[in-house]
């Protein structure tokens, strides 16, 4: 099978990528090894600090509705982070007192949303709180299994029952001006998230759970569609297990599904993401990129890898695939020409494009360019 | 090789981030919470039954086997193959009788199939409805797939001959459903196969798969099955050096994986060889093979990728076969399985949860309006049709009647 | 309750201090017992968790062997609810000396050891997971042992014969009058209150610590530190002990033990300020998997959970720097005989394994002292089984070892639970694949509400991730690369700890 363009890795970078391409009329092919980042996604594009319009205009496309404010958001255990550019149902607030009285609304048997935490973590802010578990019939249900209580589950239920929910809340309210709320809202349905803040009479803050994130989960099955319906192709559940180079150019790869059928493109993109997505392998001895084994930028001595200290930047986070400056990779030393590194495969090694979903949108703008002039 | 280069686990369970992403992607878990979930069923069960086989958890049969966990998993674990393994290991309860019958598709087939006209007529009954519901526990609100008078196997003998000239041939595994509940199917693989020049075998007395017999907890029959079939494969594949093809994606899933990862039946030196028709058949046009199309021809097909098509990763073929008939206006149906699960929706104790799990497919379906929908699975056909008012085919018979010879 | 005189003080939780508690306790003494930190926390907790047999030490030490499968017999007896009785198997590998087998077993059968020569064939069909390269074989008794729920239940025991308990407090010193100790000075770790308690007697059971402790008293005793490490792999892969039929060497015994088997270990000599933090090596963990994987290939390739190290309470007794040839015996030390200091005795040395009769020893010292005359009944007394919650229903907290809110809630009720990491060592709360990433969160939530104090609760999540931390980045390769990845990222992006 032939593509213009094929893209190993279905993630952010690897959706962003297809779906300008697809836009502009190339055929592609995503081959993406199982579900990825975008299903721990808290909501926000950390280091993209500026707003692009080009990004807002494809997730737009797609049905994704971002929004830009600087301000900082209120985090599951309580703190505040600084943010600017987050989906549109995460909220960024000026400052951390968003309010003088907060009602903070749990669901009774979910174990992944900490109103105590949060509940401190304002109270230090000078905001005065108080936490309710909302108890629903039809979430019952989900608490006879003792471990799928979970936000997905949860967020299925009430895109069905929403309105009782606001019902619901507002019966609870007394003197407070906001609400917060778990970020279990329009799994399928992106704007129930905007029907519960209009039909609540104060303001309303969404705040992240554990994993799976709705919200995450959300925008990938959005990006997704947008991707097929352009005509693209989204192989799922696939991996890569061999490509075939000659030079400097990538003829093809084979996959484990296709077997013997190999995908032929002109371009190819690593969008494998780092070492949970396995776009990086680490043994005792070595870091390497295993579909194409591209240089990695990584220190030898295993020592290296770690700081002691868990919450410290980890050296082995910044490990990546080394690149030129047209962001081909390089291997023995020698740029492939016609393959692209995005995403956090290249780890901290390109610090101008950011880290995390900056990281995985702004590169993948910055090969598709190329791949564009280069016809 | 250096230690810790790779690691190794049974069906990669080990391999399990714990990020729960499996979860978001289980339709049973979505309507039965009875279920404890592919992550707790699969590999954290795998963990604690290798402590204990106490921690076994006769809910995991619940799991309909659709392998939705495994296109979603990150991390390449087997999450179904964990669960199946671990209900043939632990789950010594000997299957009910309706699962036994349910599960022995050919048995039933080959019983039902001389008297096809009465059997028809008695399982559409009401009262035979009714009866199978209170007696046997098989929901009154299904309807059973017809069986035809006469074999598929039957019509394709006779004509032996007639195959054996084509210049290339392929065997054909038909599965119990082409052979006795739709010979026409297979009749339509065989015109187009025949027009891109390739005569169709049979192969030395194929059995059912097995799939049925693994979900229905009877795996001793299935790796017999699974041990004749590979057997028969070998003769037509490394003998005869053919090509296989099956038109259901479940029957090609089973011959391919199941049987070395379930039932521990090698099947190393046939597996590549067997396909999927919709595979074959692109394939050949790709390399240059014509096919004539009927001018004029027009469909709005909307394509619905089976769970077990969706795991092999082969839908991307049916597609592009179908985007390549002329007149074919085509839609890509959202991936979501549709709730059937092969026997799993014919069980009273299933019916609400199977039909619940269709839902969100049948109402896009509904919002696409097709003249047809497309699918590769014989039982999602069934599933789909009780459940909607559209009609259902086999990419290959939208092939075979596109075609003009 | 609120006294303050007892008739004997123990310091130190581990398994001598709560043993010897219970001694002391069924003999009828008033007993109080003090540990700094939590239960089984020093060498305790850290070890094979191998049920010996005594066969190890048959050929080296037979006076050690003999105590052992004295003692392994007792515990089966009275502590059948801590062992799995897995049996163990002795294997010799073509490298090893082929005459040792012998030498071995005669040995095994002088301490009094069943010690059976099988054949390699039926070692293969009994445990498949041993090298399957062994040319000879010998079961032993061997099983393994969960030392938290052992020490939990002699105290819970000493308890129930009115013994006292004071975690979280530290000694700071101790009340002389001349030449005679009569109590301690202690001060708690969390709220900062200090406390005097006064007792006739005071038992040193601080395994490595005891040295600071009697410094404190005003005493030197000689310790040898020596450290050995383990590496916990992430599932069971045998279903017996494996040892190796050879001198005691490094990484030559595996042990299942709950979800997990354990690898060990390795005998360093350690500077004495070092054992408050000792780190596992990369030559140590390199070490740990080559020579392991000689006893089951399969731990070539199996996925690592963390690398840990304990600190044997050794007393020096000749040069040997490895520490390996120094008798693992007991020593009890009368500090009036030895050094003039009355009411004060010292209990170390030994092993897990013969904690009960260390406690047998030190508690006849304390009688004799008292006066009181009662024999030792704790080898022949059942200990109690623990307090399990009413219900196992209800939501998984930790899914990796299937911990319930039920029993996450019994245990911040009932068994004095102030950490996560106390959490962990009660309900293994976080010991799983994940090592804390779903069910750190959730734990720390329910402690948060039930101390009303989420800002203290927030902090101990921070250090109980460091502290999983610890055990991960040594192994951090492969697939625990991959879960340090993604937990750092959720708990730092994610959940903004």
């Amino acid at each position: 099978m032939r593509f213009d363009s094929v893209i190993i890795g279905g993630g952010l970078a690897g959706l962003t990528a297809g779906i300008s391409l697809q836009e502009e009329g190339r055929s592609t092919a995503i081959v993406s090894t199982g579900q990825n980042a975008l299903h721990f996604f808290s909501g926000c594009f950390e280091s993209l600090q500026e707003p692009p319009q080009r990004m807002q205009d494809l997730f737009a496309g797609a049905g994704v509705r971002l929004h830009y404010r600087e301000g900082v958001r209120l985090m599951p255990l309580g703190t505040f982070r600084p943010a600017a550019l987050a989906l549109a149902d995460i909220d960024l607030v000026p400052v951390p007192h968003f309010a003088d009285k907060v009602l903070i609304v749990g669901f009774a048997g979910f174990q992944d949303f900490f109103p105590a935490f949060l509940a401190d973590g304002l109270a230090r802010e000078g905001m005065q709180c108080r936490t309710v578990q909302l108890e629903l019939p039809e979430l019952e249900r989900l608490r006879l299994s003792p471990s799928e209580m979970r936000s997905v589950q949860i967020a299925r239920t009430l895109d069905r029952i929403w309105g009782k929910v606001i019902r619901e809340v507002k019966h609870l309210l007394r003197e407070e001006d906001a609400v917060v709320l778990p970020q279990v809202f329009g799994l399928q349905d992106p704007s129930v998230p905007e029907y519960i803040r209009q039909g609540l009479p104060v303001r309303v803050v969404f705040t992240g759970t554990l994993p799976p994130s709705v919200p995450g989960i959300r925008t990938q099955l959005l990006l997704k569609r947008r991707y097929e319906a352009l005509g693209g192709t989204y192989l799922a559940g696939d991996e890569v297990v061999t490509a075939h180079i000659h030079g400097d150019v990538v003829h093809g790869i084979a996959t484990r599904n296709l077997d013997s059928h190999c995908l032929e493109a002109g371009h190819f993109l690593l969008a494998s993401g780092s070492y949970f997505s396995k776009g990086l392998k680490s043994t005792p001895f070595d870091i390497a990129e295993p579909v194409f084994g591209l240089d990695v930028v990584h220190a030898d001595d295993r020592n290296a890898w770690y700081d002691t200290d868990f919450f410290a930047d980890q050296p082995y986070m910044q490990f990546g695939v080394k690149t030129d400056t047209a962001l081909h990779p390089l291997r023995d030393g020698q740029p492939l020409t016609n393959l692209y590194a995005i995403g956090s495969v290249l780890g901290a090694t390109r610090p101008e494009f950011g880290f995390g979903a900056g990281l995985a949108v702004r590169s993948a703008f910055a090969a598709v360019d190329q791949i564009l002039e280069s016809l | 090789m250096k230690y810790q280069e790779t690691t190794r686990s049974t069906h990669n369970f080990e391999e399990c981030m714990k990020c729960t992403v499996c979860t978001v992607y289980c339709p049973v878990l979505q309507v039965n919470p009875l279920y404890p979930g592919p992550k707790q069923a699969g590999p954290d069960g795998e963990r604690l039954r290798l402590k204990d086989p106490f921690f076994f958890n006769y809910a995991l049969k619940y799991c309909m086997n659709c392998k939705r966990c495994e296109v979603a998993c990150p991390s390449g674990v087997g999450v179904a193959d964990l669960i199946q393994s671990a209900r043939i290991r632990y789950d010594k309860t000997p299957p009910k009788l309706r699962d036994r019958i349910l599960a022995s598709t050919d048995f039933m087939g080959s019983l039902a199939r001389p008297f096809a006209p009465v059997v028809n007529v008695v399982t559409g009954l009401g009262v035979t409805k009714s009866v199978l519901d209170a007696t046997l526990k098989i929901d009154h609100r299904r309807s059973f797939p017809k069986y035809s008078g006469r074999s598929f196997e039957a019509w394709l003998r006779r004509r032996e001959k007639e195959q054996a000239a084509f210049p290339e041939q392929v065997a054909y595994f038909h599965g119990c459903y082409v052979n006795y509940n739709y010979p026409q199917l297979g009749k339509d693989l065989v015109r187009v196969l025949n027009a891109l020049g390739v005569g169709v075998q049979l192969l030395d007395k194929e059995k059912c798969c097995g799939i049925a017999l693994i979900t229905n907890g009877m795996s001793k029959q299935a790796t017999r099955h699974a041990r004749h079939n590979v057997a028969v494969l070998r003769k037509a594949v490394v003998d005869g050096g053919l090509k296989v093809v099956t038109t259901s994606s479940s029957c090609a899933m089973t011959l391919r994986n199941e049987y070395p990862a379930l039932l521990g039946v090698d099947n190393g030196d046939v597996r590549d060889a067997v396909t999927i028709a919709t595979r074959f058949v692109f394939e050949k046009l790709e390399k240059g093979a014509r096919l004539r199309f009927k001018p004029g021809y027009h469909k709005k097909v909307a394509y619905h990728v089976p769970c077990h098509m969706e795991r092999m990763g082969w839908g991307v073929f049916s597609e592009k076969l179908l985007r390549m008939i002329p007149g074919v206006e085509f839609t890509l149906l959202d991936s979501g399985c549709c709730g059937i699960a092969g026997t799993y929706g014919f069980k009273k104790e299933n019916y609400e949860a199977s039909q619940a799990v269709g839902e969100a497919l049948f109402n896009r379906i509904r919002s696409v309006n097709p003249e047809v929908v497309a699918c590769d699975c014989e039982t999602c056909k069934w599933q789909i049709e009780m459940s909607t008012d559209y009609s259902v085919m086999n990419p290959i018979s939208i092939l075979a009647e596109a075609i003009d010879i | 309750m609120n006294t303050k005189e007892f008739d004997v003080i123990i310091i130190g939780g581990g398994i001598t201090g709560a043993g010897t508690q219970r001694d002391c306790a069924m003999r009828g003494l008033r007993t109080l017992l003090i540990e700094r930190s939590d239960i089984a926390t020093g060498a305790t907790g850290r070890n094979h968790g191998l049920l010996h047999s005594g066969a190890r030490y048959a050929v080296n030490d037979p006076e050690s062997a003999a105590e052992c499968i004295r003692e392994n017999k007792i515990l089966r007896q009275i502590a059948a609810q801590c062992i799995e009785p897995t049996d163990g198997l002795f294997i010799t590998l073509p490298e090893d000396d082929p005459d040792y087998q012998k030498v071995f077993v005669e040995a095994c059968r002088r301490a009094g050891i069943d010690a059976e020569v099988i054949d390699p064939a039926l070692a293969r069909r009994l445990e498949p997971s041993v090298n399957p390269a062994l040319t000879g074989a010998v079961r032993v008794p061997d099983g393994s042992v969960d030392p938290f729920r052992l020490c939990a239940a002699n105290m819970l025991d000493a308890k129930l014969h009115g013994g006292q308990v004071r975690l979280q407090t530290e000694v700071t010193g101790f009340i002389r009058e001349g030449d005679t100790v009569r109590g301690v000075h202690t001060r708690n770790i969390r709220t900062g209150q200090e406390e005097d308690f006064y007792a006739p007697v005071t038992v040193n059971a601080c395994g490595i610590w005891g040295q600071h402790i009697a410094r404190l008293a005003g005493v030197e005793i000689g310790m040898f530190p020596s450290k050995g490490a383990l590496l916990i792999f992430a599932h069971r892969i045998n279903n017996m002990v494996i040892n190796r039929c050879r001198k005691p060497s490094n990484a030559d015994i595996l042990v299942p033990g709950d979800t997990v088997c354990v690898i060990g270990t390795t005998s360093t000599r350690i500077p004495f300020e070092e054992c408050d933090r000792v780190a596992v090596t990369p030559g140590e963990v390199d070490l740990l998997i080559t020579e392991g994987a000689k006893l089951s290939p399969a731990l070539f390739s199996t996925r690592i959970l963390r690398a840990y190290a304990g600190v044997r309470p050794l007393v020096s007794a000749d040069d040997d720097p490895s520490g390996r040839n120094i008798s693992r015996g007991i020593v009890c030390l009368d500090h009036e005989s030895r050094d003039g200091l009355r009411g004060f005795i010292t209990i170390t040395g030994g092993k897990l394994m013969t904690y009960r009769l260390m406690a047998e020893m030190a508690t006849d010292t304390v009688c004799h002292k008292l006066g009181v005359d009662k024999s030792c009944s704790t080898a022949v007394t059942p200990l109690p089984g623990l307090e399990e919650p009413a219900s196992e229903k209800g939501a998984l907290i930790c899914e990796c070892e299937n911990v319930t809110a039920g029993k996450v809630a019994h245990a911040i009720d009932q068994l004095e639970v102030s950490t996560l990491t106390d959490l962990r060592r009660r309900t293994r709360v976080g010991m799983g694949t994940c090592q804390g990433g779903l069910c750190a969160c959730r734990a720390a939530d329910r402690l948060a509400q039930a101390n009303a104090c989420a800002e203290r609760e927030r902090n101990d999540l921070a250090d109980f991730m460091q502290e999983r931390w610890k055990g991960n980045f040594p192994i951090g390769w492969g697939d625990m690369l991959r879960e340090a990845e993604y937990t750092q990222w959720v708990y730092k992006h994610v959940l903004g700890l």
